[in-house]
């Protein structure tokens, strides 16, 4: 009977194996199963915090939108990190010095769905950028404000009419040409909203296998390309809104680059096996603005006081982790037009206080608004800039933060509207040329002017008319000389784009914060 | 009161509920600063673009005109269109809907397998070593904050040990359940499974102590009624009684809760599916929230205020119908 014993379980060793068996079964599952692994090297996983808000080329402005459809909707011109435009769709261009440009395109460029890209394909594309009864309220628009219309000359010219001086105009058709197909375009629902690999159509090197909003898309090589693809067989770009999930990502393995890591998750992924952190400065500034129309800020001498009061340095270093640059003047560097020999605004309360007297508004009590969230530690970066200017005996500041429209609304008001003249705010000046980011903030009626100067503000019209490059940059180096007397912004810093990356690829950040896929190797 | 007019009175004060629903998150939208033209175009953009895009969106015209529009297309399946996307709103919110299913039923699956039998462990080995162990892991399971479970899963089981992804769905469950059906390819489904085992803890494991509890106080409140002392001493088997009789009394709040706590997990996944990337209509939500993107935002609230509401109807029901004493009361 022993024997017997030996080879019959009861219900509860039955049980109990079972249950070891399951616990067996799931570490296998867990051990043998994909994991989400990056194990092929021809495959590359970028996870960005901020996606594509739907697929149209034409639709919106940001950075992350254009990285995930540049592959796709190949941009017309190569743009360099140091803002030369090269040749790609376009391969010759010419101011004709009339108020056109004429754009020679490729004839070997083919879409997606087998279409010849034609030149009306590229006249309509700007056309639909800047006429809304297109179908599109594109966000594109304010970048192209100096281009009129477009039309085809022939089947591979494009006739572009400016109203500015030939570079300036370059500068906004040369960055947001993504060329688009017309008939297929016009079968859509305007702007394209499709959820799935049928909603693309581009001329890129990628086209579209798998598309879920605001999660995923995922790219493999198009055959018909008429240049040479980038080396890999498969590309997916994964949307993560949470920093600690894309770094957590890049140290599973589950992701090659990822983007906009914050100061406090640097240290992790430094620290990790086979992944670095690599960063460049950004063309977004980060600024206080004091709109000039409102006491006490009607007062250049306080203006330039409460920049004096902000120690700028001090707060990169210690709210920003170091991942700034202090502005200078309300352009960042590598900018056309920007000025290399202004110095920014150093710290020095008693000259501060000093000025704060001559403004003539000793005593002055200010609130400074900011959001939360919207900018690299923003409220942080506000509540210890709102600290500096307290420090001053002779001035009152507090700090309320608030929901970022609020901050929106005030910086479409007007100059002089008193609601909110003293706030937190960042530009990203995305073309490459100063007139983005002088234009809207400092030309009479302006839609975000802030300060109301008439001889500025003609002087920025002016260089948008001078047709001499060099002529137009020393114009416009001046201007943001004028501009850094003037004070009409505490000016803060120029953000640091922060990235993960697998330590063996070869990639390195850049200003405009573009992730074009044929730089990665 | 017949159960047909049971229900109709609860189909009634179910309408109340979601009208209110909607007429507060009408009220909170306008309400909220912000123009909301600022969120559809670039801010640079001249005055005249942003008039114009006002009144096609209809924001030019007085508030109850807004309200009533707004009401007019509700009725008939209409929640506009996403600021951010230009997507139909009622498509955004649906097709995130199986994803939000899948982890809610993932966790309920859980929370069932693993807390009836600890609760009726418990609850006939009371303040035996099986009873204290796991009364500890209720009061642990409810006191932990699951962002702070998950996080920590995610660094302890996907980023050092491996064994786990740190999130997103890379397959969806009918898709991978259709593939094993037409193929019997079991890959997708085993993917699934993996992707879905942490977030699925994470969402459960609150759900799993609350059921613990439930289970060992009702089997206890059970013991101590007579007919269990008259089963026992008819001679029946004990096991008999812990299971043909004390479980099955005890279940009955246990599927009241079961129902109610569903409910809950379709709109308290919203911190689990942030932290694991799990696309669904949290995760949605986060991102319309982030955007200040109120159709977005409205479309989600309501349909996840419909769904509860839906939900505690067919609970009410189930519930009359076990025990029709409920309708009189």
């Amino acid at each position: 009977m022993q024997g017997a014993d030996r080879t019959t379980a009861d219900r509860r060793t039955v049980l109990k194996l079972s249950g070891v068996a399951g616990a067996a079964s799931l570490t296998g599952i867990a051990g043998c199963l994909d994991d989400g692994a990056v194990d092929d090297a021809d495959e590359l996983v970028i996870t960005q915090g901020e996606f594509i808000e739907n697929p149209d080329p034409n639709d919106h402005i940001t950075g992350p939108y254009f990285n995930v459809l540049d592959p796709v909707y190949e941009p017309l011109f190569d743009v360099t990190p140091e803002f030369e435009f090269q040749p790609r769709v376009v391969d010759d261009w010419e101011d004709m010095g009339d108020g056109t440009a004429e754009l020679t395109i490729r004839d070997d460029v083919v879409f997606h769905n087998g279409d010849d890209l034609t030149a009306e394909d590229v006249a309509y594309t700007f056309n639909r950028m800047i006429d809304p009864e297109l179908g599109v309220e594109s966000d594109q628009a304010a970048g192209l404000g100096a281009i009129d219309g477009a039309e085809a000359l022939d089947e591979t010219t494009v006739s572009l009419e400016h109203n500015v001086a030939p570079s300036l105009a370059e500068y906004e058709y040369a960055n947001y040409g993504r060329a688009v197909n017309q008939e297929w375009i016009e079968g859509q629902d305007q702007p394209i909203a499709g959820s799935d690999a049928d909603a693309f159509n581009g001329t890129g090197p990628f086209e579209v296998v798998e598309y879920e909003p605001d999660v995923q898309l995922v790219l493999e090589p198009f055959d018909d390309y008429w240049g040479e693809v980038p080396d890999f067989d498969r590309v997916t770009f994964n949307a993560d809104g949470e920093s600690s999930g894309r770094a957590n990502a890049l140290q599973a393995g589950e992701s090659d680059i990822v983007d906009n890591v914050i100061p406090e998750d640097v240290s992790t992924v430094d620290e990790a096996d086979g992944v670095e952190i690599r960063n460049e400065t950004s063309l977004r500034n980060v600024f206080l603005v004091m709109k000039s129309g409102v006491e006490p800020f009607d007062s250049q001498e306080f203006r330039q006081a409460m920049n004096y009061a902000v120690d700028n340095e001090g707060i990169i270093d210690s709210v920003l982790g170091g991942f700034a640059d202090p502005m200078t003047q309300p352009i960042p560097e590598g900018v056309f037009g920007f000025n290399p020999d202004l110095d920014p605004y150093s710290q020095d309360i008693e000259r501060a206080e000093e000025l704060v007297e001559e403004s003539g508004y000793a005593g002055a009590e200010i609130t400074l608004h900011a959001p939360e969230g919207r900018y690299l530690n923003d409220a942080d970066v506000a509540q210890t800039a709102a600290d500096h200017i307290d420090q001053l005996e002779n001035v009152d500041c507090d700090i309320d933060i608030v929901p970022f429209p609020d901050i929106s609304d005030a910086n479409s008001a007007g100059y002089d509207d008193e609601n909110m003249p003293f706030f937190l705010i960042g530009w990203g000046v995305i073309t490459g040329d100063s007139d983005y980011g002088l234009a809207p903030f400092f030309t009479e009626e302006a839609a975000l002017e802030t300060l109301r100067n008439e001889d500025i503000s003609e002087a920025i019209l002016e260089s948008q008319e001078v047709e001499d490059e060099d002529e137009r940059e020393q114009l416009l180096q001046d201007i943001n000389e004028e501009l850094r007397e003037e004070a009409p912004w505490v000016f803060l810093h120029s953000q640091d784009s922060v990235y993960g990356v697998r330590d063996d690829l070869e990639w390195e950040p850049r200003t405009d914060e573009s992730i074009y896929l044929w730089d990665i190797n | 009161m017949s159960f047909g007019k049971f229900l109709l009175k609860r189909s009634l004060q179910g309408l109340v509920v979601i009208w209110g629903v909607v007429t507060v998150l009408f009220g909170l939208r306008a309400i909220t600063p912000g123009d909301p033209v600022n969120l559809i175009v670039d801010p640079a953009v001249d005055q005249a673009t942003r008039d114009r895009i006002r009144e096609e969106l209809g924001l030019d015209q007085p508030i109850y005109v807004q309200y009533v529009d707004y009401l007019q297309d509700l009725l008939v399946g209409d929640l506009g269109y996403s600021y951010q996307s230009s997507r139909p709103v009622t498509t955004m919110v649906l097709e995130r809907v199986p994803a939000t299913l899948e982890l809610a039923v993932a966790a309920t699956v859980i929370a069932l397998v693993i807390a009836i039998p600890l609760g009726v462990i418990s609850g006939t080995r009371r303040n035996e070593p099986a009873d204290y162990g796991a009364t500890s892991f209720s009061l642990v399971g409810i006191s932990t904050p699951n962002f702070w479970l998950g996080i920590m899963l995610i660094l302890l089981l996907a980023v050092q040990i491996d064994i786990f992804p740190t999130g997103r769905r890379p397959v969806a469950f009918h898709d991978a359940l259709w593939t094993f059906l037409t193929t019997f390819y079991v890959g997708d489904l085993l993917t699934w499974l993996h992707h879905i085992i942490l977030p699925a803890v994470t969402l459960g494991t609150y759900f799993t102590a609350l059921i613990t509890r439930l289970t060992r106080s009702g089997m206890l409140d059970e013991y101590g009624k007579p007919y269990v002392t008259a089963t026992e001493a008819k001679g029946i088997p004990g096991v008999l009684i812990r299971y043909k009789h004390v479980l099955r009394n005890t279940m009955i709040p246990i599927i009241t809760v079961l129902g109610l706590q569903f409910g809950t997990l379709l709109g308290g996944a919203v911190v689990t599916e942030t932290v694991f990337s799990w696309p669904g209509l949290g995760l949605r939500l986060i991102d319309g929230i982030n955007n200040l993107d109120w159709p977005l935002i409205q479309g989600i609230i309501i349909f996840i205020g419909i769904s509860y509401v839906v939900i505690n109807i067919a609970v009410d029901a189930i519930y009359a119908k076990l025990n029709p004493r409920v309708i009189d009361e």
